[in-house]
């Protein structure tokens, strides 16, 4: 058959014999490119069903994300930093462009609870020696990362990672003295609240 | 020509008022969405009134878009035409006015419930049951009005326009009645029947199909009328119009997924959500070419003729519309578009580009013929036009760099894909402002292009008298062998092939090993022989479809057919398992009595129109949120609340993320913790009190329609939720929040923390609690 048949001038431009209130209609031949637009979704659809659901040759959504999310964890592991290393935490605390870094993401994300300045708001204040959780460098890596659900601290570590936690716990350290003394309170108070109570 | 020749005055009156409901009512509408738009943007455009809030406001501008301007233009538009085309006088002027005025009476019943916070909380599902009762009802008035009509045609041959007419009637018939089943627990609040997947399934089968057979179909039948008759040529292609009709109104149906792709809905159901999506991609744009190509010929009126030009851009716009929305249903393109501005921006294009403009070209025509005088200003149509055009194009624009932008930053991951490059939700809000700035100046425009339409038709009509349309007709009698029964209509090879093929592709997509492949050869085999037959006596399909036409209600049963069955295929399976088998391997504990009342307060502000809870199974979302959403933990939810946008961010993980002085200073005033948040504050949380009265008749029904709570008393019922609200108010009053137990505030905190908590299961059985 030839591929390229002459455009159909011929039976399409008679009109059917019928009119509706004066409106009439032509029959002319479907274009191909039309056609072949629909033949071509009904055939995906068929080899996109076998692939998926009948032949199981893709892998299932879960067991997709399941593996990514595994990779993610592993590539964390891998590239770890000793977060238990107190020292290493007031060097990076001396250091401006660990600091700098900790300052955004602290005012980015922090700040919601605990103010820019840190006084404290719906979160304690960071600035005081006394802390609820714990005051060492790596008791403060481990409230952020973990995080204290019961408190209502969420775990950041999941979203922000280890490397913007270590960047935050040293800005937060940059407001501190290191070998300053620090008490544990778990009953201190909140700061004062970000607005008058009531509605 | 035989018979006795009689004169008939059409009932162009209810045309007339159906016309001018529509110009109103859809000012109202575009006036209430410039509005919300701007509310995004600027929170202060909340006023801190609660009837005014961005939550209560939305579904009143997409209902009145949809019902009030569409429905009442869609009516119009029915009405004048299939008089002319069955050459009849509406059948009852008692029914014709019942529906006007019944119609409008829903319509400000709807205006009035939305902004007072009484909704079912689904998504232009959301009017309350009395009011739903009233649509159904108005419904069948229109239904039993059309199809009268048609009984007493004296012109047989039923025109493309009456096809997609019919299916329209009945398909929103089918749709509305079954999303919207419910037991009332009060005169103003009921439960949706079905929860949780099984409610997320039908609403999108209806909700998709609204916009199917509620925005679309009427809308094609209107152009296969008016657009020939303005442009004074005859439609491109009677066979096109055939088979775009038909696959459309099949395939339209099975497409409802596609807005639940990616999410915990089970997969066979996404993957026919999208392919369906992609097969419906030529049916739609058949619909355009007839258009269009029905313009051959025509195209020096463009110039000239504001009316051809409002239809050949509304037919564009509905090509461009209809293009994206397969591309969206594409499960990867998905994943970054969903929940965003795109999606937006696509209905838009339909709404204001295909609807608005269809509707205008009709006004314009329709004016000077129902009350006999030309236009007043074919110059101001024209501005109408351009400023209109103007708007759509900002407003599309707008979205979809909104959309892409922040679709993008959402997944976009740094340090080796470990971590989020973006973990403040805000960050991406904030980016996309300009541009939701830049939404407002095109919904704007696109407003005031509609006000000058307003104008123009309101000089055009001031002065005039309105007349009635006549038309002569021959009282004709049915022929011999012109009538054709049920075996007629079934026995013929179109229906017998159509039925067997089909038959034989359920048997191999949904069954295994032997029978499988003898569903494939069965399939593949039917197809052939259908063409075959085709090739060889295809003169008796085109025979057989023409006395079909002749033949009002063998068509009609044969639409009702093919539109009920993608819904009973995909809806069935789903409501008949028991929805313990559905959990996966999580199960939500019920609601304590306290949760439920917060959660009727989380549907009562809307707040599913900006927060979704459905963590997807995407990366992105497992990184922001925490682990994918299982279905069990959403399978008490009546109604569902998975949500079709993300204007904040997803909340089906927040219980316990925070503490509760932060969702109470942050529902006070969400920039006290979220520096640069577009949410309104919702101060009358803290001074309204609990409902804690109608908490007994809410459980009941609740364990009616199969949510296990255990058998508590009302007075029992009434001491745990108080106790609760105790409990939160004293954890408050450590946290220096000092605020009476029994206020809202309370139990929407104790439903939000109660997000995502849910228990593990091991096995399906005892699942409850």
């Amino acid at each position: 058959m030839d591929p390229h048949p002459p455009p159909p001038a011929d039976a399409g431009d008679t009109l059917r014999p019928h009119s509706y209130d004066g409106i009439q209609e032509y029959d002319k031949r479907l274009p191909n490119w039309w056609l072949y637009t629909l033949y071509g979704s009904i055939v995906f659809a068929a080899i996109y069903w076998f692939t998926y659901e009948i032949a199981g040759i893709m892998p299932s959504d879960t067991a997709r994300v399941d593996a990514a999310m595994a990779k993610i964890a592993a590539a964390k592991m891998s590239s770890s930093l000793d977060v238990t290393n107190d020292a290493k935490f007031w060097e990076m605390s001396r250091n401006a462009v660990f600091t700098d870094a900790g300052r955004q993401t602290f005012n980015s994300i922090c700040a919601a609870c605990h103010q820019v300045s840190l006084a404290g708001g719906v979160g304690p204040s960071l600035l005081s020696t006394e802390w609820i959780h714990g005051g060492a460098p790596k008791e403060i890596f481990k409230t952020v990362n973990e995080g204290v659900p019961a408190k209502g601290m969420a775990a950041w570590g999941p979203v922000l990672g280890q490397k913007k936690i270590s960047e935050v716990v040293a800005y937060v350290l940059s407001y501190h003295k290191e070998g300053e003394p620090v008490t544990l309170n778990p009953n201190k108070p909140r700061g004062v609240p970000a607005a008058p109570p009531g509605g | 020509m035989t018979g006795q020749k009689i004169t008939i005055e059409f009932n162009d009156k209810v045309v007339r008022q159906f016309m001018l409901a529509a110009v109103l009512w859809g000012a109202v509408g575009m006036l209430v969405g410039v509005l919300i738009a701007t509310q995004l943007n600027f929170w202060q455009a909340n006023f801190g009134t609660a009837w005014l809030t961005f939550g209560r406001l939305r579904p009143l501008h997409t209902n009145a878009v949809i019902f009030a301007f569409v429905g009442n233009m869609m009516f119009a538009g029915i009405y004048y035409s299939t008089q002319r085309l069955v050459k009849a006088r509406l059948a009852s002027d008692f029914l014709s006015t019942l529906h006007f005025w019944g119609w409008q009476a829903i319509i400000v019943a709807a205006a009035v419930t939305l902004p007072l916070g009484l909704t079912r909380g689904k998504e232009y599902a959301e009017l309350i049951w009395p009011i739903n009762i009233a649509v159904a009802g108005i419904w069948v008035v229109f239904a039993v009005n059309f199809f009268w009509t048609l009984a007493r045609r004296h012109e047989k041959s039923l025109y493309v326009a009456i096809w997609f007419y019919i299916a329209t009637i009945i398909t929103v018939a089918m749709l509305y009645i079954v999303n919207h089943l419910s037991i009332p627990t009060s005169w103003t609040h009921s439960y949706g029947v079905f929860g949780g997947v099984q409610d997320a399934l039908v609403q999108w089968w209806y909700g998709h199909n609204a916009v199917a057979f509620f925005l679309t179909t009427p809308i094609l039948g209107i152009m296969y009328y008016f657009l020939p008759k303005a442009a004074g040529r005859p439609v491109y292609s009677y066979r096109l119009s055939v088979i775009h009709f038909w696959s459309l109104v099949f395939l339209y149906i099975w497409a409802g997924p596609h807005h639940l792709l990616n999410t915990a809905l089970p997969n066979w159901l996404q993957l026919l959500g999208m392919t369906f999506s992609l097969m419906l991609w030529a049916p739609s744009w058949g619909g355009m070419l007839n258009g269009l190509l029905t313009l051959r010929g025509a195209w020096g009126r463009l110039r000239t003729d504001p009316v051809i030009k409002f239809f050949a851009a509304g037919v564009t716009f509905y090509g461009m519309a209809t293009f994206e929305g397969p591309l969206l249903s594409i499960k990867s393109v998905n994943a970054l578009a969903h929940y965003t501005d795109w999606i937006i921006g696509h209905v838009h294009i339909g709404a204001l580009g295909w609807n608005g403009f269809m509707a205008a070209g009709m006004f314009y025509w329709l004016a000077p013929r129902l009350w006999d005088r030309p236009l007043h200003s074919t110059a101001l149509a024209n501005l109408h036009f351009w400023i209109g055009t103007v708007g759509i194009l900002l407003y599309g624009s707008a979205m979809w760099a909104s959309g892409i932008t922040q679709g993008l930053m959402l997944n976009a991951t740094t340090e080796g894909g470990t971590i989020l490059t973006y973990p403040n939700f805000l960050d991406t809000v904030n980016a996309i402002r300009p541009l939701m700035a830049l939404r407002i100046v095109g919904g704007g425009l696109y407003l005031a292009g509609f006000v000058v339409m307003i104008y123009n038709l309101w000089r055009t009509i001031a002065p005039a008298q309105p007349v009635n349309g006549t038309m002569e007709v021959y009282a004709e009698a049915y022929a011999a062998g012109e009538e054709m029964g049920a075996a007629g209509s079934a026995f013929n090879a179109p229906v017998l092939f159509s039925v067997l093929g089909f038959l034989m592709a359920c048997v191999w997509l949904f069954t295994g090993g032997w029978l499988n492949l003898l569903g494939l050869f069965g399939t593949i085999l039917c197809v052939l022989l259908a063409i075959g037959h085709y090739q060889t006596r295809g003169g008796k399909w085109g025979e057989w479809y023409d006395k079909l036409l002749l033949n009002s209600l063998p068509f009609t049963v044969l639409v009702f057919l093919s539109v009920a069955v993608g819904g009973l295929i995909q809806i069935i399976p789903m409501l008949t398992i028991d929805r313990r088998l559905q959990t996966e391997d999580r199960v939500a504990a019920v609601y304590t009595p306290l949760e439920l009342a917060g959660r009727d307060l989380y549907v009562r502000e809307g707040c599913y129109l900006c927060h979704s809870q459905m963590i997807r199974m995407l990366v992105p979302d497992v990184m922001r949120y925490g682990d994918y959403s299982r279905l069990g933990e959403s399978i008490w939810d009546h109604p569902y609340q998975w949500g079709s946008k993300r204007n904040g961010p997803d909340l089906a993980r927040v219980g316990a993320k925070y503490n509760h002085a932060w969702h109470f200073d942050h529902m006070r005033d969400p920039r006290s913790i979220s520096t640069g948040s577009n949410m309104p504050g919702y101060p009358w949380l803290f001074a309204r009190d609990t409902d804690y009265a109608s908490l007994s008749a809410k459980i009941r029904v609740q364990k009616t329609i199969g949510v296990p709570f255990p058998n508590w008393s009302p007075a029992m019922i009434d001491t745990l939720a108080r106790d609760q609200a105790k409990e939160i108010a004293k954890d408050l009053r450590e946290q220096g929040r000092y605020i009476a137990p029994d206020k809202e505030i309370v139990a929407l905190i104790a439903y939000l923390q109660s997000l995502g908590k849910s228990n593990p299961v091991a096995a399906p059985a005892g699942a409850a609690n």
